[in-house]
């Protein structure tokens, strides 16, 4: 039994299609931080399989803001997660994605424009300017993380040995205001 | 095994058990305990895993015991695999038609009518609201026509008014270059409208109309139509219409009632074959589960029956070796352990059985060693006689008293113990007759003759009971009594001497001096023959007088008593003396001395070791009067006792010995073999060694001629050693060797 479960994984694992952050940055706008990042955000044939089922999928991005201090360990400055859905509506025949944070919703026709669009990230406010002291050098680190959502905990947990859910290594990149 | 074990095994069933029902209530997705399913699939693990352990374990245990030949290995084993067989049979059965039912019952779900039913429902949906769009678009463009040359202020009011003849929730006209230029919505928002979709106003300053079915992020959906405004101008570029209309209410929760459906369908759909696995595994690991507990079930109960069987094994092998302290614990209150209290009862009794024959065993044997001392100590003689004769027991005194070691020969008869003990043989044919006449009780007193002289024996028979079946022995108690006879005639010979003489010497002294009297008187005025025979007469009456004179003062001196004056004497020169003294007397006599040349001093009364001396070697040279070549040999030896020593005094000639009839009488007063003897020397000889605590014996020697042994104490301390046969129960050996 443990070993069909652990073929089962490995053979998941063996098909496992890119998921990275390509690149990202932040510039002051109107006094304001913005995060712009691009992902590369490719799904396994059984994600899409399942996007295309009804099944959403959900990218967090979990974001770190340190600042350096002298002698002492980096002062968390902020810590932010944003997370997107992206769901099939069968209806209308569309891609919907939703920013659960701020309830903005968009659609696409296809599924490539979807998953195009959430890749793309841009001009996230991330923190005022004013909270950043100048001159101190801060750094931001990004992780983003792709969830086959939508299901029950439970039916996730019975079907334990799929990899529901997938995270980049963190992207991390300095600022000084 | 470990009482903690089944305890902890116990414990890891019920979690696992409670793991299992709380497995069931996730899968019916209770947020509660969603978080806890790792959790309870690791103790699911676990608890299989710690089974698999301890089963495998059991397993190898079993083997090894059955390899070895355990007592109850091979009931354990058949118990084992019998118990669990029983429990397979029925769970694989369950299991499989489980899965079975499991597996056809979830593809029976995602039957294929079923999607197709849903697919259809899904495009009839579509169908309605693609009419409906259809409708949207067409009202769109023929307001897209009048807006053709409507601008500016004219232009608001214009799609107001057709925003409200068309039932649509807003209107925009967007420039060319993406400039909203107007806008009328049912309900105003803050701030500017929503930018319309990208995709729409491409295809629209394409020329081509653009209708959408929107979801809307508040629930429900909108109909979305883009339309190009009048000809592509070269000037302003081509202005588009965007439209949303409502789409109607019964339409939308219709619709999206199918879509929720069709959109569930295909979830569970996509889940159909991990569900499947799913399922089949946690069924295998509920089965695993089970089974694991069931085998262990099976050891369990199986170790229930045979440890007591095991037990009762040992125990009993425990009793065989004679350990009777074993005791076999009580594990039920079934047969088992009516049996297990029935042999710890055996075994109680069988201890306190054993306990009560050792005490016994060690009474009899406490009793037997105190009755051994006592005969040991005892100088009366006792010898146990089985029916046969045969000697059961006999103590020292008895072989002492005959001459012959009887401890020794304990198991053999009587009479063959006889041959060639003189003494053992009178014994028995003074005790036979009794016996085979069937007299066991009686008491007789008997005299056995020995070389050295008599024995009386006063012995007493009593009958034995027999032991183990044997018939029935006798006991004989006999003692010498010898000494004692010999005390009370000497007693009486004392008395006998002491009034002799009191009686015969008064009147002899006026006898004698009557005599004289007469003689002188009458011895003058006589005739010759007269004289001569008043002469004769009264000269043999003063003679025979001066005899009875001697012989009275002899008895005087045997019944007179005085106490003896104890002074270092060397007896070798004692005896050289009185040597010499009679082989001056007797010139004729050879005197051969072999005395102990390391000395043989003594603590005695000079004067009295002197007159037995002299008494012996009168009596000697009487004997060898007339002989040819008379010897007298005297011989001294210093003899080691336990607790002294003695000096042995032996005087021997080559004369006619003692008379075969006189033996055993030789030392009584007036046994004489001699004509003119008085009977007494050979008696006060006897009483003075006795008074020295010594001790005499007479006998003929080898060679014939009399012998007479004396053994007298060095010193005060050896007193007791040598007394009656004293000597002869020590090994004599010489000192200073």
């Amino acid at each position: 039994m443990l070993s069909l479960g652990a073929l089962l994984a490995g053979a998941a694992l063996a098909a496992e299609p890119r998921f990275e952050i390509r690149n990202a940055f932040t510039e002051p706008v109107a006094g304001v931080w913005h995060l712009n990042a691009n992902i590369e955000l490719s799904l396994s044939e059984d994600a899409r399989g399942a996007l295309a089922e009804g099944i959403p999928l959900t990218l967090v991005l979990d974001i770190e803001l340190t600042g350096e201090r002298r002698f002492l360990p980096d002062e968390d400055v902020a810590e932010l997660q944003q997370r997107w859905q992206l769901a099939y509506d069968p209806l209308s025949d569309r891609y919907v994605v939703t920013n659960e944070n701020s309830g903005e919703q968009a659609t696409y026709a296809g599924q490539e424009e979807a998953l195009a669009a959430l890749a793309r990230i841009r001009n996230l406010p991330l923190i005022d300017a004013d909270l950043l002291k100048d001159g101190r050098r801060h750094e931001v680190s990004i992780r983003a993380t792709v969830e086959i959502g939508g299901l029950p905990e439970a039916v996730k947990m019975l079907v334990f040995w799929r990899d529901w859910s997938r995270a980049t290594d963190w992207y991390t990149w300095s600022i000084k205001p | 095994m470990r009482r903690w074990v089944p305890v902890a095994i116990g414990a890891g069933i019920v979690v696992w058990v409670v793991a299992l029902a709380l497995l069931a209530v996730t899968t019916r997705d209770t947020q509660g305990f969603v978080k806890l399913q790792p959790w309870i699939l690791m103790v699911n693990a676990a608890g299989v895993l710690t089974l698999l352990a301890v089963l495998a374990g059991r397993f190898i245990e079993l083997l090894r015991d059955r390899r070895r030949h355990v007592p109850g290995s091979q009931l354990r084993t058949q118990s084992v695999l019998m118990l669990s067989g029983l429990v397979l049979a029925p769970l694989l059965l369950v299991f499989t038609f489980s899965v079975l039912f499991l597996t056809r019952g979830i593809d029976s779900w995602f039957h294929v009518e079923v999607r197709q039913g849903l697919t259809d429902a899904l495009g009839l949906s579509r169908a309605a609201l693609d009419l409906r769009m259809r409708e949207y678009l067409a009202r769109t463009e023929r307001i897209a026509e009048d807006l053709e040359f409507e601008y500016s202020a004219g232009l608001f009011a214009a799609l107001d008014d057709h925003r409200r003849l068309a039932d649509a929730e807003e209107l925009s006209v967007v420039s060319a270059g993406g400039r909203v230029e107007a806008y009328s919505a049912s309900n105003l928002v803050e701030g500017l409208p929503p930018p319309p979709p990208e995709e729409a106003l491409l295809q629209a300053r394409r020329g081509e109309s653009f209708v959408s079915l929107d979801p809307i992020a508040s629930g429900g959906y909108a109909i979305r139509a883009a339309v190009p405004i009048g000809a592509e101008s070269s000037l302003q570029g081509r202005r588009v219409l965007v439209a949303m209309y409502p789409v109607p209410q019964r339409l939308a929760d219709l619709a999206e009632a199918v879509q929720s459906a069709y959109q569930q369908y295909g979830r569970l759909s996509y889940l159909r074959e991990p569900l499947k696995i799913s399922f089949v595994l946690t069924l295998s690991l509920v089965l695993l589960m089970a089974l694991l507990a069931a085998v262990y079930g099976a050891f369990f109960f199986s170790d229930r029956l045979v440890q007591p069987v095991q037990d009762l094994i040992g125990a009993t092998r425990a009793v065989a070796k004679g350990d009777f302290d074993t005791r076999v614990p009580r594990a039920s209150r079934d047969e088992i352990g009516y049996l297990v209290t029935s042999f710890n009862e055996m075994t109680q009794r069988l201890a306190r059985a054993r306990a009560e024959a050792d005490a016994s065993r060690h009474a009899v044997e406490n009793e037997r060693t105190s009755l051994a001392v006592i005969l040991a100590r005892l100088s009366t003689g006792v010898v146990s006689l089985g029916h046969d004769l045969a000697i059961r027991v006999a103590n020292h005194a008895a072989g002492d008293i005959l001459g012959a070691d009887l401890q020794a020969r304990a198991g053999e008869s009587l009479a063959s113990v006889a041959e060639g003990q003189p003494l053992v043989a009178q014994f028995l044919g003074a005790v036979r007759p009794h016996l085979e006449a069937g007299q066991m009780e009686w008491r007789e007193q008997f005299t056995l003759r020995a070389d050295s002289g008599r024995r009386e024996l006063m012995c007493a028979c009593t009958a034995l009971p027999g032991e183990g079946g044997e018939l029935p022995g006798v006991v004989l108690v006999f003692d010498d009594i010898t000494q004692l006879l010999q005390a009370q005639r000497e007693a009486a010979w004392g008395e006998v001497a002491r009034r002799l003489a009191h009686e015969i010497k008064n009147p002899l002294t006026p006898i004698q001096l009557s005599a004289e009297r007469v003689r002188r008187r009458l011895l003058g005025g006589l005739a010759e023959r007269d004289a001569e025979l008043l002469d004769r007469a009264t000269h043999t009456i003063v003679q025979q007088v001066e005899a009875m004179k001697q012989m009275v003062n002899a008895f005087s001196d045997y019944a007179r008593a005085p106490a003896i004056e104890l002074a270092s004497t060397d007896l070798n020169r004692l005896v050289r003396e009185a040597a010499d003294l009679y082989h001056a007397q007797d010139a004729r006599v050879n005197f051969e001395l072999q005395l102990d040349p390391d000395g043989a001093t003594i603590e005695a009364d000079r004067g009295r070791v002197r007159q037995v001396l002299n008494n012996l070697l009168t009596n000697s040279l009487e004997a060898l009067e007339g002989r040819d070549r008379p010897v007298v040999t005297i011989s001294t030896r210093r003899i080691a006792m336990a607790g002294g020593s003695c000096v042995e005094l032996t005087v021997q000639d080559n004369g006619p010995g003692f008379q075969r009839e006189l033996a055993g009488q030789v030392f009584d007063p007036y046994v004489t073999s001699k004509p003119k003897g008085t009977g007494l020397g050979l008696a006060i000889v006897r009483k003075i060694v006795e008074e020295h605590g010594g001790r005499i014996e007479a006998e003929n020697g080898p060679a014939g001629g009399a012998l007479v042994r004396i053994w007298l104490p060095v010193d005060e301390a050896s007193r007791g050693t040598v007394g009656p046969r004293g000597v002869r129960k020590q090994e004599p050996r010489r000192e200073h060797a």
